[in-house]
């Protein structure tokens, strides 16, 4: 018998990294912003989806990959607004890159502007997997509590905003905008942290003019010639 | 449950590895998790010993190497452990700090139990 040790030194996410940086240049280069939201169950992604989608109606083009465990609920509240599809998981607690790209086929490859993700309810799993996503966003309710950042830190680590739903419930919960954003800085100094109610439409302009933004600012590189990249 | 996702990556690369290699009996998985990989090593564990027997030997162990997160500062180039997960210079205080370390689930290395060379002899 031969014993041998073979040192690797490789990344155990190595080959989904890659299919994901390439499915983000395709999409990026043809002028799609894939954007990841995630955040607990009932944080209230659909209800911002609903409320982004009427906002950017006639102007701007999106489409929307729904994840759950279960059911079409929320695909079915998002369909007379946009173009969707429903990514069922069958029990697993996050999405995966084949699950986007069967999503985006079962769409039929649509051209649009903003591509989002609607990642399952979780604030664990769905930190460590690239969806081929420009940017990920979390989402964070003020029923929930302002101590999350620091209970799940990879997940603040990771994104680049934060968005506080659920305004309205401010003055009626225990819920501190400061506390929750100090907390939040500690972990990522750089994260964006924009506000809103999505039910009366409060903050949803600057939470579109940040998505305009990114648009621009992200997908720029794609367009200048080859040789100034 | 994403543990189980990234065994069966791990699985898959050990594959390849083991196929290039010209085969033999995996031993060991040497596997460094870091601490903001987002990982829980005992669900790893668990994932791994459910899942490691359709796939190789129910005796090839998993070496588990907890890495802690490390960081370097971009002002003053301080390298540092990030304790608490407070991402700020302990030197010069700015904030502008790269992880360098302890984001990752890395393979290390596979040990390989093979009699490819006892083969070479006899033929």
């Amino acid at each position: 018998m031969n014993q041998r040790t073979i040192v690797v030194q490789r990344d155990v996410q190595a080959d989904q990294k890659a299919d994901a940086a390439t499915e983000r240049e395709r999409l990026g280069r043809r002028g799609t912003l894939v954007v990841n939201l995630l955040s607990s169950p009932g944080a209230g992604k659909t209800t911002l989806l609903e409320a982004t989608a009427r906002h950017f109606a006639g102007r701007r083009s999106m489409a929307v990959l729904v994840g759950d465990l279960e059911t079409d609920r929320d695909a079915k509240r998002l369909s007379p607004l946009v173009p969707v599809a429903q990514l069922t998981t069958g029990g697993a607690c996050h999405l995966e890159l084949s699950l986007v790209q069967r999503g985006l086929k079962a769409l039929g490859d649509p051209e649009v502007d903003f591509l989002f993700i609607e990642n399952v309810g979780n604030l664990v799993c769905p930190a460590s997997h690239d969806l081929a996503e420009h940017l990920r966003v979390v989402l964070i309710s003020t029923t929930e509590g302002d101590d999350k950042p620091g209970k799940y830190p990879k997940m603040f680590r990771t994104s680049q905003a934060m968005v506080i739903t659920k305004l309205d419930l401010l003055p009626h919960v225990p819920f501190s905008v400061k506390a929750v954003t100090e907390d939040a800085h500690r972990i990522q100094p750089h994260l964006k942290v924009l506000a809103n109610c999505a039910l009366d439409g409060s903050g949803i302009a600057s939470w579109c003019d940040f998505l305009e933004e990114q648009h621009q600012q992200q997908l720029a590189t794609y367009h200048e010639p080859a040789g100034n990249r | 449950m994403h543990e189980r996702s990234l065994i069966r990556s791990l699985l898959r690369q050990v594959e390849q590895i083991v196929a290039v290699e010209g085969g033999g009996k995996v031993t060991e998985i040497r596997v460094q998790v870091g601490d903001l990989s987002g990982v829980e090593p005992l669900l790893f564990q668990t994932a791994f010993d459910d899942m490691v027997p359709s796939v190789f030997s129910s005796d090839c162990r998993l070496a588990l190497e907890i890495v802690p997160v490390t960081a370097v500062c971009s002002e003053c180039e301080h390298q540092f452990e990030i304790v608490d997960f407070q991402f700020r210079c302990p030197e010069c205080q700015t904030k502008s700090v790269q992880v360098i370390q302890g984001d990752e689930v890395t393979l290390i290395s596979v040990s390989i139990n093979s009699n490819n060379s006892i083969e070479g002899v006899a033929s």
